[in-house]
């Protein structure tokens, strides 16, 4: 065989968990493949371990056929192997060329001094390959992400980069970048660099990548060449049997319990946004990364500061100024990033539940545990926490179990109107099905919900109404029979109307 | 058929429960170091000795305890040693000018929680770095008791404010009584309020906190108040031994202070410490110093053990916690 690189039978276990198991493909050279799978699924574990971020329990690659161990990152590096991370890993106030060669600078002067000048003509040597529209002297900071990203691939051709992985490249993308994007990755695969794509837009990937490999808790399911595969069978490997008929439930009440009008962010660029949720019904948002959909849950509960526009509950106006005030009008957030804005890592799962209520479980200004216990077993065994002790430290367990104590948090506030971000985000598809349905089950009961997420079938399985952001504003609402996938996306990125107009404005600017 | 069930694990509640692995550890710590010292020196297990040791690390651990609540915030308090001559020289001046002994108590004691107040809106008003906010106040708070006092000592206080703080009750000396009072309050404070538990919750991770609605500003300033209280209370003690407050007072006590904390169990990180262990920590540190003393160890040689005993507590905390 002469593949560039191959798995095998790379298996990763955490404590408690096996976040890969047996994972054995090949690449092979000048092959743009594909790794699919639903968040959750190990594609960015597998990738940590090829980087060499983590080392895999047990299991090879081989890089042209020989043997190659990844104890750290540089290992990795000289092994010809390089990674475009989502999040791109630049330092903002250098140059171009400072970036392509931090960590290995060329030296002059006997090592003492940088050659400023010889790294930025080899820079402008490489990104010539695949862009040369990219000044390699200007500061990183004034590129936008895509040319940011075209600067990543060439500094990996710098390295010599044998084998590209990039991890959804294209999150943040305009369509019209994505196609520069699709001909610098088909330039590489010319060259003869082998790249693996992970992305979950499929048409993407369909347009492409030659083949691809799907994974499921941590399994490669199986790698199909998707020149002659239908993409209704990969998603159908991708997701497994159970959560493919699940059908969406409403609970929708007649009267309205919040009333957003013209409200703008004193921090972001979410600007004049109104909309209403009633009684029993679950709002999603939708949009692209940076759209506002965060940015405006986050002043719904206080976080960020409100420079205009009201907020009213039950008809009464709200004067929202931190998150306390959010939280005693009966407003709970369940974060995004739930290591960083929701957890208490030290503490207990029950302290952790009884935090933002601790004044509704003291008396005389001490603390009941005893009334935080019988709470906590009564809300954690709702949400069916797993393992079931209450008294463990919540950095013990799986992101998905610490979801549903923030969860319970909220219950035990008393909270009426939720707002998840991104509630299954690094969640197994098992307890993604279960938090799902704790949704359902709270709208039954007459919550009001809002949920913003990325996944698009996520956003249509639960919500009754969803509002798609563009550039801080509402590009649309879209009632439940207008929802899917294509009307979602093409008001995100904006249709063609808008594209032309923008267009003829840049135009008429130069 | 007899329906067994497995029984309800019995209530936290007990004062027991609060007594840590991590605790226990700090206290065979304590137990080896005095086993030493009782076979080396003759008369280091003496009951008078052993009272000695408690009044000899009463101040410490008075100090030690506002530091570990502000070190569970997430802070660090280095202006305890300046608050505490501040309180000092407040209180002997009123004393001498001839004030009630009370009200100089309350002044001093209220001067120390001004100090604390400032550290603390510095802290989360002003939003500096705690290291740079109470590095500064410790040259300030410093000048202010040398400007106040042109630098003199404050001699002459009278009897009756000494012997509340250096009396005993049935042999045991005021100072150990008054400290195990305040340590008691200290463990309610943190293991039993809202607020203790903001403390840890804050220390751990404030921007979870902050999403959950803890006052912060409120946590953090509370915290700096008491540590302000706590160092003004271990000047009295100190002024009513003497018998004279020096603007001098105090010097380099915030570090003898996270020693007892670090030792105990307090995490510099935030959102990890034990009054228990504190306690213990300063009782640690009394005990090497009384038994290196008692031995006629020079006192160069009294800084390195101390020293040497920080590193190590610090390193078998690591290599426990690395297993646990």
């Amino acid at each position: 065989m002469n593949a560039r690189l191959r798995f095998d039978g790379i298996t990763k276990t955490f404590p408690g968990v096996k976040a890969l198991t047996n994972v054995s493909f090949e690449v092979a050279p000048g092959e743009i493949h594909a790794l699919l799978g639903e968040n959750g699924a190990g594609k960015s574990t597998l990738l940590r371990t090829l980087s060499g971020v983590a080392k895999p329990t047990s299991g090879e690659f081989y890089v042209d056929g020989v043997i190659a161990a990844f104890k750290r990152p540089e290992h990795a590096r000289l092994a010809g192997i390089a990674m475009i991370h989502q999040e791109l890993q630049q330092v903002p106030n250098l140059t171009v060329a400072q970036n392509m060669f931090l960590g290995h600078q060329i030296k002059s002067a006997g090592g003492m001094l940088v050659n400023r000048r010889e790294q930025e003509k080899r820079a402008a040597e490489a990104l010539a390959m695949i862009d040369p529209t990219i000044d390699p002297s200007v500061p990183i900071k004034t590129l936008k992400v895509a040319q940011r990203q075209i600067v990543e691939i060439a500094r990996a051709l710098l390295d010599k980069a044998k084998i590209i992985a990039m991890d959804e490249p294209t999150s943040s993308l305009t369509p019209a970048e994505f196609e520069n994007l699709a001909k610098v990755i088909e330039r590489l695969a010319g060259l003869g660099v082998s790249i693996i794509y992970v992305s979950h837009k499929m048409d993407e990937v369909f347009r492409i990548c030659h083949r691809g490999t799907v994974m499921r808790d941590g399994n490669v399911v199986g790698t199909v060449d998707l020149k002659t595969t239908a993409e209704a069978d990969v998603i159908a490997m991708m997701v497994g049997r159970e959560l493919q008929h699940e059908e969406h439930n409403s609970f929708v009440k007649e009267d309205v319990r919040v009333d957003v009008r013209g409200l703008s962010s004193a921090v972001t660029h979410v600007r004049d946004v109104s909309f209403t949720v009633r009684r029993g019904e679950v709002l999603g948002i939708a949009g692209l990364v940076g759209s506002g959909r965060t940015e405006l849950v986050r002043m719904l509960a206080g976080v960020d500061a409100i420079a205009d526009g009201t907020i009213a509950i039950d008809g009464a106006t709200l004067k929202l100024t931190d998150p306390r005030s959010a939280i005693s009008a009966g407003i709970g957030l369940l974060p995004e990033e739930r290591k960083r804005e929701g957890i208490i890592p030290g503490r207990s799962v029950s302290v952790n539940m009884a935090l933002p209520s601790l004044g509704k479980f003291s008396k005389s200004g001490i603390v009941r545990h005893g009334a935080i216990k019988s709470r906590a077993n009564e809300l954690l065994k709702r949400v069916n926490l797993r393992p079931f002790q209450i008294d463990r430290p919540i950095r013990l367990f799986s992101g998905g179990n610490q979801q549903k104590a923030i969860i319970a948090r909220w219950l035990a506030a008393g909270s009426e109107i939720l707002l998840f971000d991104e509630p299954t985000r690094g969640i197994d598809v098992g307890a993604k099905s279960e938090i799902y349905h704790l949704i359902e089950n709270l709208a039954a009961e007459g919550k009001s919900i809002i949920v913003v997420s990325s996944e698009l079938p996520e956003v249509i399985r639960l919500s009754d109404r969803v509002i798609v952001m563009r550039n801080g504003r509402i590009a649309a609402q879209l009632e439940r029979q207008e929802l899917s996938e294509q009307a979602i996306v093409a008001h995100a990125v904006g249709d063609a109307g808008l594209k032309t107009h923008s267009a003829k404005q840049e135009q008429a600017h130069v | 058929m007899s329906d067994i069930t497995t029984s309800q694990p019995a209530r936290s509640s007990s004062p027991f429960s609060s007594f840590s692995v991590r605790d226990a550890g700090t206290l065979i710590g304590l137990i080896l170091i005095v086993a030493v010292f009782a076979m080396l020196v003759p008369g280091f297990v003496s009951e008078r000795n052993l009272i000695n040791i408690l009044q000899q690390s009463s101040i410490n651990a008075c100090i030690a305890l506002g530091m570990t609540l502000v070190i569970i915030s997430g802070g660090i308090d280095l202006s305890v040693g300046p608050t505490a001559a501040i309180s000092a020289v407040l209180t002997a001046s009123l004393l001498v000018a001839g004030y009630p002994v009370p009200v100089a108590i309350v002044a001093g004691l209220g001067i120390g929680m001004l100090c604390g107040l400032v550290n603390g809106i510095l802290v989360a008003y002003v939003g500096l770095q705690p290291f740079i906010v109470t590095l500064g106040t410790l040259s300030t708070y410093r000048a202010l008791a040398l400007i106040y006092t042109g630098g003199n000592p404050v001699l002459g206080v009278p009897m009756t404010f000494r012997s509340l703080f250096n009396g005993n009750i049935g042999g045991i000396p005021n100072s150990v009584i008054i400290v195990a009072v305040i340590a008691l309050v200290a463990w309610v404070i943190l293991k039993k309020t809202p607020i203790g538990e903001y403390l840890l919750a804050v220390g751990g991770n404030e921007e979870a906190s902050y999403v959950a609605g803890v006052p912060i500003a409120l946590t953090k300033i509370t915290a700096y108040v008491i540590s302000g209280f706590l160092a003004a209370l271990g000047a009295m003690i100190l002024v009513g031994r003497l018998g004279a407050a020096e603007p001098i007072l105090g010097n380099l006590w915030e570090l003898d202070a996270i020693a007892a904390a670090a030792i105990g169990g307090a995490s510099l990180m935030g959102g990890k410490g034990s009054v228990i262990g504190t306690i213990l920590g300063a009782i640690i540190l009394g005990a090497m110093r009384n038994g290196l003393t008692l031995m006629n160890v020079q006192a160069f040689y009294q800084l390195l053990a101390t020293g040497l005993i920080i590193l190590v507590a610090m390193m078998i905390d690591r290599v426990t916690r690395g297993r646990g």
